[in-house]
């Protein structure tokens, strides 16, 4: 009997448990902000905790809920939500391009073109939460692709920082004799493998390379693309990346880098922050424009980038649009943009924290061109499979063509043949 | 044993018996149908609307949101016409037919050795083979990797220490042929604890009797597993074996958070595949294809199993 | 002379055999102690980081810690917020116990003494719901629980964690039952024990070695779940373990190992604690399951 009634019990339980739902009752306007990142003490986290306590000091009268949701966390539960269109955040972390894009075409999103488009601010960044002519949040922090070099073995080896492909595969041929692995990339993780070859098929094709295939004028398997994966295997065959280059993963290209036994890392400007970072690393690191390519079409001022740390509102917050816009207002405020350590701040008149960082923000002032992250702006049916393939490059044997070649048969799959 | 005594009926004289086989099936009927309830309420509820829905939408184009297009098949053909599709579907049956062939063995091992010998130490070692699966598969996948890891791995530490260039050189998670063993190591490390306290419980459910006039027959160890403990877990093997099957045509957390289904397409699975397709790729009509294909490759795997074992006479 | 020399070499022929049978269960347990260092020493290896800077754990990782710091736990203890979350995770692993077991055993037991056609085709019908994989079925499930409003509550997370579980579990208590001795049900029933009676006097009680390893692995499982949590869950007050832990994580997995490796370490300890503690109750369990059997 008694067994008997340990299992009425446990039903009882679940029963109750059932029924206990529990009823919100709010009285200030409630603002729910889905992030990636903890408003935590870490260096990297510092522009994320000095947004959410500051707009909550100044804002008493809206109830300000961030939830930090990590990565993939955030985009999984974004991508459900948006779905199943019903307990969309009033807010949420956003890169911009074509996901938003995505998001907006659904109809899901909350139209801001004429709340926002006065808030200065960088033109790279407003285009990043730009689709289709109308503004959809702000993109207080937005990041370029260049060289961190560990200035510490550069002088030790008597080396410059190289100005031209030819000499950057100088500076390699010398630290590969020296033991130290020349570029440190993280190809575990797919997508670093794409900062160095949007700028070697930039340097061979030009600006219009890209362009021209998206806008299917040109393939994915043009000569500038091909020469650029070639180039790229070259080097990895020759060791540029290390032994075991697809074993590593972005963490460890960062420890790498950190302990020196690495000597550059071609990625974002967004690791400013920890490679300035005396409890990260103690090496000297500097960040520097891509070489140009003697020959090649591409330019030095030709500069990749995409939204660092962003911004967009839904169609739920459409009755609070006030308490939206000004958190958008204080996202893209001076006050908080300071307190960020190393990401390149889109807005006016912010200082540029570390000397890394200036030297980054000084790489994006020359910029003539701004070309965005391949994935953020090509539709998402075609990036992963494009992070996908760039992995052949690192396979010795892999015929990197043809790869390319399956790659363009995909896009021609999804967006459409070349015309 | 009680397999045979299960379906056999009190003896009772053949009147009395019809007589009370009608009101006694109405019963029978009624009890049966209360305490199939809950298991089935809770599967109607939560699981067949999306079931149902994962067939309706596999034969949509759709990114999950907006318009929907109806294109019959086609996201099947798509699939198999996929070299990423190809490889994840051989990867799956591998691991499979790996798991069934190395893990069950393995794990029943474990569990016949420390049944059989008494000792203070398998008394202790008893509670450590499940310990691995209390993890977490984030936290596994992150030994997975400390341990795999270039450079900075506990292997690749270690051999260079031991100044092993045999070992240092063997890249675990990078090269397309080891990538998937280093995974399977992983997989076995963390997976293989339930099986092993499953047949601990089986095997101890074996009459003591039995035990004991197999030692005094004189039959040895070998023999003693081969024609008592096998046979008589035979069943408890085959679930094992639906279990690992389907389990491996699953799979997801491990060679999504270590390899990430790479090099290249060298790990993927499908539930890797349906992942990507669905949330990466937008192609939620094409990750509903992928679900529908696990869903009968599971099907086809169970009723295959249970039918072979009702042909080779265990069931009745 | 003859019959001297026949029980020397049977003598010597039994001491070798015993000889024999040593030297195999030393061999044996030998290779047992080995596979047991295979899964407990990695288990260790986050403790080689939880005590260092992030600049010792990127030098060297794999040293004996030089100083023993306790600020990655504090800090990670403090972004978890322990205490809510492992109320909350509480509250799941109960209800999904609750949800999962009765309703699994109770299935497993007709599945296996009932057997019809009807059975069998049901016995199908709750076995389905193991073959889906759960990436699928997030997006219809988190519409199914808004619109009953489910979403975002404790039971809406652990009653379909309860419906994965059940297909599983009911396969094991079906075998489970299976394997019984009938006699003990039949005698049972003679007696006058109705079903209900035979059930949850007889059949229950011999199952336990079943109900301790279900009650314990679902209670592991509920604690380890991160996708449905993710997703059904969306006011941070109701955050699980796992949700917090992932807070951690960004692309390139963790900014600080060390924490994170600090971090994980405390939200595997309840399970590893319960464990280690429960599987006293498996090893009686199954013990007593023999005896009766």
């Amino acid at each position: 009997m008694l067994r008997k009634r340990i299992w009425v019990t446990l039903f009882l339980l679940v029963a109750l448990l059932t029924w206990v739902l529990v009823p919100v009752s709010a009285k200030k306007v409630k603002l729910t902000v889905w992030g990636r990142d903890l408003p935590d003490d870490d260096p990297a986290h510092a522009y994320i905790k000095a947004l959410v306590e500051g707009f909550k000091a100044k804002n008493p009268d809206i109830e300000l809920e961030y939830v930090a949701l990590g990565d993939p966390g955030l985009m999984d539960k974004t991508k459900v939500v948006m779905a199943s269109n019903t307990g969309l955040p009033d807010i949420f972390q956003s890169w911009g391009g074509s996901v938003m894009g995505g998001y907006a075409d659904a109809g899901r999103l909350l139209d801001l073109t004429k709340e926002l488009k006065d808030i200065p601010g960088s033109a790279a960044a407003r285009q990043a939460m730009t689709w289709k002519g109308k503004i959809y949040g702000v993109a207080p922090f937005f990041a370029i692709a260049g060289i961190f070099a560990n200035e510490d073995l550069f002088k030790a080896h008597g080396l410059e920082i190289p100005k031209t492909v030819a000499e950057l595969e100088k500076v390699c041929d010398t630290f590969l004799a020296k033991g130290i692995q020349p570029i440190a990339v993280g190809a575990r993780d797919k997508w670093p493998v794409l900062a160095l070859y949007m700028y070697l098929t930039n340097r061979y094709g030009g600006y219009e390379a890209f362009g021209n295939a998206q806008a299917r004028k040109a393939r994915f398997d043009s000569e500038p693309f091909v020469k650029a994966a070639l180039k790229y295997q070259e080097w990895a065959k020759k060791g540029y990346f290390g032994e075991k280059p697809l074993s590593e993963a972005y963490g460890d290209a960062q420890q790498l880098m950190a302990t020196g036994k690495a000597a550059m890392h071609i990625t974002g400007s967004w690791m400013c922050a920890q490679y300035s970072d005396p409890g990260f690393t103690d090496q000297t690191i500097g960040f520097y424009a891509f070489p140009i390519l003697e020959g090649g079409k591409g330019k030095a001022t030709d500069i990749m980038g995409m939204t660092d740390i962003g911004f967009a509102a839904t169609r739920a917050a459409r009755k609070k649009k006030d308490a939206v816009v000004r958190f958008m207002k204080y996202a893209m405020d001076p006050e908080p943009c300071s307190a960020e350590p190393g990401r390149i701040c889109s807005v006016p008149g912010v200082k540029s924290p570390s000397r890394l960082n200036a030297m980054a923000s000084a790489v994006f002032a020359t910029a003539e061109t701004v070309q965005f992250w391949w994935d953020q702006d090509l539709p998402p049916m075609v990036t992963s499979p494009l992070n996908d393939t760039m992995q052949n490059f690192f396979l010795p044997d892999a015929d990197v063509k043809k790869a390319l070649t399956q790659y363009e048969q995909l896009v021609e799959d999804n967006i459409g043949p070349v015309k | 044993m009680g397999k045979a005594a299960a379906v056999k009926t009190p003896q009772l004289s053949m009147g009395k018996r019809k007589a009370e086989k009608k009101k006694r099936d109405w019963h029978s009927i009624t009890f049966q149908a209360l305490f199939l309830l809950p298991a089935l309420a809770f599967l109607i509820i939560f699981m067949y609307y999306p079931i149902i829905e994962t067939f309706r939408t596999s034969l949509y184009q759709t990114t999950g949101f907006g318009p929907a297009r109806f294109i019959g098949f086609q996201n099947y053909a798509r699939l198999f016409a996929s070299e990423e599709f190809r490889t994840g579907f051989v990867n799956v049956l591998a691991w499979a037919f790996w798991s069934v062939v190395i893990q069950i063995p393995l794990a029943f091992y474990i569990a016949f050795t420390l049944v059989v010998y008494k000792t203070r130490i398998t008394g202790f070692l008893r509670a450590v083979y499940y310990l691995a699966s209390v993890m977490p598969s984030a936290i596994t996948a992150m030994l997975g990797r400390f341990i795999f890891a270039p450079t900075f791995g506990v292997i690749s530490s270690l051999a260079n220490r031991l100044e092993w260039k045999w070992l240092a050189s063997i890249d675990f998670l990078g090269n397309p042929n080891i990538a998937f063993w280093s995974l399977f190591a992983m997989a076995t490390w963390a997976y293989t604890g339930f099986s092993i306290v499953y047949f601990m419980a089986n095997i101890e459910q074996i009459p003591m009797e039995i035990r004991e006039s197999a030692q005094l027959d004189g039959a040895n160890l070998w023999q003693y597993a081969r024609y008592i403990a096998i046979p008589m877990v035979a069943y408890p093997i085959r679930i094992i074996a639906i279990i690992s099957t389907v389990g491996s045509l699953k799979l997801f957390d491990l060679p999504w958070l270590i390899t990430g289904g790479g090099p290249v397409y060298a790990t993927t699975t499908l539930a890797i595949i349906l992942y990507k397709q669905g949330f990466v790729n937008w192609q939620y009509g094409r990750a509903a294809a992928v679900g529908v294909i696990i869903f009968l490759l599971s099907l086809i795997f169970t009723i295959a199993q249970f039918s072979f074992q009702r042909k080779s006479g265990e069931l009745d | 002379m003859n019959h001297y020399a026949a029980t020397e070499a049977y003598s010597r022929k039994l001491r070798s055999s015993r000889r024999w049978t040593l030297a195999i269960k030393i061999i044996n347990i030998v290779i047992l102690i080995i596979l047991a260092l295979a899964v407990v020493l990695p288990i260790l290896l986050p403790w080689f980081f939880v005590f260092k800077t992030r600049l010792e754990f990127s030098y060297s990782p794999w040293s004996l810690p030089t100083q023993i710091r306790w600020t990655n736990f504090q800090e990670a203890w403090v972004a978890i917020k322990i205490g809510q979350g492992l109320l909350n995770t509480l509250w799941v692993c109960l209800g999904a116990i609750a949800g999962t077991v009765p309703a699994a055993a109770m299935a497993g037991y007709i599945f296996a003494r009932y057997r019809s056609k009807v059975t069998e085709v049901l016995f199908y019908a709750v076995l389905v719901g193991y073959f889906i994989p759960v990436h699928m079925v997030l997006i219809p499930l988190y519409q199914f629980s808004s619109r009953v409003g489910l979403a975002d509550t404790l039971p809406g997370l652990f009653l379909p964690m309860a419906a994965f579980g059940i297909p599983f579990w009911t396969i094991i208590y079906r075998s489970f039952f299976r394997g019984l001795p009938g006699e003990l049900a039949e005698a049972a029933r003679i007696d006058g024990a109705g079903h209900t009676g035979t059930f949850f006097r007889i059949m229950l009680p011999l199952a336990n070695p079943a109900t301790v390893l279900a009650v314990l692995l679902v209670f592991i499982g509920a604690w380890s779940d991160y996708l449905l949590s993710l997703i059904l869950i969306n006011n941070p007050n109701l955050f699980t373990m796992q949700l917090r832990i992932a807070q951690f994580l960004n692309q390139y997995g963790t900014d600080h190992m060390p924490r994170y490796a600090a971090a994980s370490v405390i939200a595997a300890a309840p399970t590893l604690l319960l464990y280690i503690f429960g599987h006293r109750w498996i090893i009686r369990g199954t013990l007593a399951g023999a005896l009766k059997g």
